[in-house]
């Protein structure tokens, strides 16, 4: 007991007292606290906690020893005014100079945080979920008999998620999202066609977190009629006052394929946020559909890949170990297919949820998600662009320091140490930066509307909640401060007193000297970013202008939904109209994707042959090559009384590619071989050229059109773009006879045709604008370089002139500085640049190939740049009546 | 008159030091002010007090002996200046003042 409160003195409490309190209070207030243990004999185990509180009690001003030692205090804060006060009289006497500066570091800086906030919202996405660590996305590889991947859905079968659930432990939950087919939605007297609805299993709010505004996520789907809304369907519906209504309860009709179904609003959930990689706006309980479709199609296992299933797991669950158990799953469920396992021809792969929008782009996504490939090219670009800025200012600021050596000399002689010269100059860079950020955030606030749509998102900058920005942002101060300000400080700290104070260095600066190697580093980033923009944008024009094989300009798309009935009259009554060349139905249709391969063989002679290859497809009639002008090779096109489907037997034309997979290089001795589709076993009749019915992303695969009746959902007008009002007018006219409930929605082909490539025009345009934010701040840096350049050299320009110099001469002689940069930086910049655009040239079967043209263009454009920035200067330099400058002295 | 800042719990704490006379230290302070007029301090609250009125002149301090008992740690007897009784004789007076220029009829409730 006695001794006890000594050992007080070692707990980190007393520790943290006696370092922060006067040390002549410590003693008796220790003691005091020893004391009292005993006194109040408080027990061993809440000591700890006791001493804590009475420390932090203690801590008040009155008893704490001063943080800083005034006197110390009062130096460095003259020192630090001091600095301050040269600092700011310098940016005032020279006032283009500091313009220059603050333009170059506020742009650079705008520029990174622009790309700041993009990166950052892209690497945000599916992060809110509560157990976002835990939630897979359960998609299915599909493999050729040869072992190949052949596609990789982002989709499973019916039966996947519960069986996953009951054969593997580790798999807690598993939901599946189903789509309805738009059904038509009733509240009252008001009626909203084709709303997006959405079922779900029961185990959804168990995997993902939805925050519900009315409602819970316990009750939500108690009803096999439940409808969960979010805030802008109910907002939709109901009006702006939702919340007042009291929604729960209310019953909202659906209508699907003429069949009418009564649903109760069971809850209202907050909208998802952008950063997700599903939008959802009404949900409703999967058992519906399930008791709709049926056991067999819910226990279907193989195939049929339209339901977007997630899994959550136990926490740290072994994913690989998940995957390679989960071979067992399908030997299990699905028999052997041609004698070896259906294991060697289906996988599961489990995306973790948080790599979904950034590393997926499986078949059938969601929503198109964005790329690692963009968040890396930016925060390379933001990078750079920072380097520039920075590499700009030491720039500026050293060839400034003619203009200082008299200040620098004056201080040494007064007794001023290298230390406080760096200190000044660093001062001055730091305030330069902290002058540059209030222009920067200004500059992103205007930018940010017009990079929104950009990039479709709704960037904000928000300092309030986005304390990472905040945190960023002072980092980047002191950086820029720091890597700006360090150069110019060691480099003019470094000259000498008496040297300073002549006027001029005792050895000329060499030809290699630092500056130059920041001005050839500038150069070489123009160089790369104007290299890479002029193969992005060759590359596209290429994609835009090639021939696609087919016509895709004045053709109208016109999806028709299931119910539609009475093709031939349909296309008739549009045919009526003058101004409507030709109508063709098909199942899918060019810029889409192809139909997965049925399974086919060939026959030579009697013998069926399997295909080794895959042979995709697509339904058509009889006016589908005519509408899109695709030329056949061989052959004929179809009649129009064949149909596969009624007939059961198969009607097809081939293209060349796949003529020539067959074997036969001359398309007309195909003709009339068979071939064996599906079930459908009948004769080629015709071979087409080749024509691009994906993406040029992809290549020419082996394709198989057949001739139906029926299943034919797209209809392809091609109409005379003189008239082109009438002529839609025609045709909503004619829809609403035929489809009275839904409204018409066609989309031009060529919009379609642009669309496949968005994200490379994004890219191209992003990258644009930050070209042009690197010229901008490069030439702001030229303009300060040649101002020095001539500075130094004007009695060398004065004595040439004498000396009978020509005006050429003199331009020559400043022009040949800035070639020779220009030509290092690049031989430097170019082959790394060409590696790089290479690689993404790849990622085109067909691309262009980057000839002399596209080398050399960057090359022009920053001589021209150059000559434009720096022209003025030299010009009038050159122009100067030599007795002026060799005068001065 | 001067001008003496005495705060409430200033008052209370000078007046217990005069009271403890050369027995008023950190811990006997504090539980004379518990125990006498039932209210709670913290060490903090207390030594704030003290050393802030040591700082106006109000109290004095002198070292007292190491015992055992407080792990050889010594104590600091505070004793009231001559200041210090100065400025509880002010508060008091100043009390005093008031209450007598309070009229009659001021405390005369209900009647």
């Amino acid at each position: 007991m006695v001794n006890k409160p000594t050992h007080i003195d070692t707990t980190y409490a007393m520790r943290l007292l006696r370092r922060l309190i006067k040390p002549e209070y410590y003693e008796d207030i220790a003691g005091d606290l020893g004391e009292q243990i005993d006194l109040y004999k408080i027990k061993e185990k809440v000591i700890f906690w006791w001493l804590w509180k009475e420390v932090i009690l203690l801590l008040h001003p009155s008893l704490l020893r001063p943080l800083l030692k005034f006197e110390k205090l009062k130096n460095s804060n003259i020192m630090l005014v001091n600095y301050l006060r040269i600092a700011s009289r310098q940016f005032k006497k020279y006032k283009m100079n500091t313009a220059i500066n603050l333009i170059g570091l506020s742009t650079g800086m705008a520029a990174c945080i622009l790309i700041f906030l993009f990166v950052q919202d892209e690497l945000s996405y599916d992060r809110h979920h509560e157990n976002a660590e835990d939630i897979y996305r359960v998609t299915v590889q599909n493999f050729t008999t040869d072992g190949d991947l052949s596609r990789h859905w982002a989709f499973a079968s019916a039966g996947h998620a519960e069986r996953l659930k009951e054969d593997y432990p580790s798999i807690t939950h598993a939901v599946r999202f189903f789509p309805w087919a738009f059904p038509d939605l009733e509240y009252g007297d008001q009626r909203f066609p084709g709303e997006p609805v959405i079922f779900a299993d029961d185990d959804v709010f168990d995997i993902f977190s939805f925050p519900f505004l009315l409602g819970s996520p316990e009750t939500a789907f108690d009803d096999i009629f439940s409808l969960v809304l979010t805030e802008e369907s109910a907002i939709r519906i109901f009006g702006n006052d939702w919340a007042e209504q009291d929604l729960l309860d209310k019953t909202i009709k659906l209508t699907a394929r003429g069949q009418d179904f009564n649903f109760k609003v069971t809850g209202v959930m907050a909208d998802m946020p952008d950063q997700q990689h599903f939008h959802f706006e009404y949900l409703a309980p999967l058992r519906l559909v399930a008791q709709a479709f049926g056991e067999e199609a819910m226990n279907n296992v193989g195939g049929n890949y339209n339901w977007l299933t997630y899994i959550r797991t136990s926490p740290n669950a072994d994913i690989p170990s998940l995957t390679q158990s989960s071979v067992g799953f399908w030997e299990k469920y699905v028999d052997p297919i041609r004698g070896r396992p259906s294991s060697d021809f289906y996988k599961f792969q489990f995306q973790p949820l948080l790599d979904i929008h950034l590393y997926s782009n499986l078949e059938g996504e969601y929503e198109t998600n964005g790329s690692i490939d963009q968040v890396y090219i930016f925060s390379i670009v933001g990078i750079l662009l920072l380097v520039i800025a920075c590499v700009n200012y030491m720039n500026l600021s050293t060839s400034h320091f003619t203009r200082r050596l008299k200040e620098i000399g004056v201080r040494k002689v007064l007794g001023s140490g290298r230390s406080a010269l760096v200190m000044q100059f660093l001062v001055e860079s730091t305030l330069i930066t902290v002058l540059s950020l209030p222009i920067a955030m200004l500059l992103v606030w205007l930018a940010l509307p017009v990079i929104n749509d950009f990039v479709e998102k709704s960037l904000t900058l928000n300092l309030i909640d986005n304390y990472f920005l905040v945190l960023t942002l002072l980092s980047l101060l002191i950086i820029i401060g720091l890597i700006a300000g360090l150069y110019p400080a060691l480099f003019l700290s470094r000259i000498g007193a008496v040297q300073s104070l002549k006027g001029k260095l005792a050895s000329r600066p060499s030809k290699i000297n630092f500056r130059s190697v920041l001005v050839t580093v500038q150069y070489a980033v123009v160089l790369g970013l104007i290299f890479a923009l002029t193969v992005i944008e060759s590359q596209i024009d290429f994609i835009r202008t090639s021939d696609p094989g087919y016509r895709k300009e004045a053709i109208i798309d016109l999806p028709l939904g299931r119910s539609f009935e009475n093709l031939e009259t349909f296309k008739t009554q549009l045919l009526a109209s003058p101004n409507i060349e030709a109508v063709a139905y098909s199942s899918r249709i060019p810029t889409g994707r192809l139909m997965d391969s049925w399974g086919a063989n060939f026959f030579r002679g009697d013998t069926a042959v399997d295909l080794d290859f895959r042979l995709p497809g697509i339904m058509v009639d009889e006016d589908f090559l005519d509408t899109y002008s695709i030329k056949l090779a061989a052959g004929s096109n179809f009649q129009k009384q064949m149909d596969t489907f009624a007939d059961s037997i198969g009607y097809y034309i081939i293209n060349r590619t796949a003529a020539e997979a067959l074997g036969y290089d001359n398309p007309n001795d195909i003709i009339g071989e068979n071939l064996r589709y599906g079930p459908y076993k009948g004769r080629i009749y015709g071979v087409t050229e080749d024509f691009h019915f994906e993406s040029l992303h992809s290549p020419i695969v082996p394709m198989v059109m057949m001739k139906a009746g029926t299943r034919l959902r797209r209809a392809s007008i091609l109409v005379n773009t003189q008239r082109l009002p009438e002529t839609l007018e025609h045709i909503e006219s004619t829809w609403a006879d035929f489809d009275p409930v839904n409204t018409v929605e066609y989309r031009f082909l060529e919009d379609r045709f642009e669309d496949q490539y968005v994200q490379e025009q994004r890219l191209s345009q992003m990258i644009n604008v930050f070209t042009v934010v690197a010229i901008l701040i490069g030439c702001l840096g030229l303009v300060g370089m040649v101002g020095f350049l001539i500075d130094t050299k004007t009695k060398e320009i004065g004595v040439r002139k004498v000396l009978g110099a020509s005006v050429a001469n003199v331009l020559g002689l400043i022009g040949t500085h800035f070639t020779i940069l220009i030509g290092v930086a690049f031989i430097l910049i170019t082959p790394i640049a060409y590696y790089l655009m290479n690689d993404w040239l790849e990622t085109f079967v067909y691309h262009i190939d980057m000839g002399a043209l596209i080398v050399l263009l960057p090359v022009v454009i920053v001589m021209v740049i150059t000559a434009l920035s720096i022209g003025f200067q030299t010009i009038r330099a050159a122009l100067d009546n030599p007795v002026k400058s060799l005068r001065t002295e | 008159m001067g001008d003496y800042q005495l705060g409430e719990f200033e008052e209370i704490v000078l007046l217990t030091v005069a009271v403890l006379y050369d027995r008023a230290y950190g811990v006997s302070i504090k539980e004379e002010i518990e125990q006498k007029l039932g209210r709670k301090v913290s060490t903090g609250a207390l030594q704030t007090a003290l050393r802030r009125m040591e700082n106006k002149g109000y109290l004095d301090n002198k070292w007292g002996e190491a015992t055992n008992v407080r792990g050889g740690k010594r104590k600091k007897y505070f004793l009231v200046t001559p200041f210090g009784k100065k400025a509880l004789d002010h508060a008091q007076e100043s009390r005093q003042k008031l209450w007598s220029a309070i009229p009659k009829i001021a405390f005369d409730f209900g009647k």
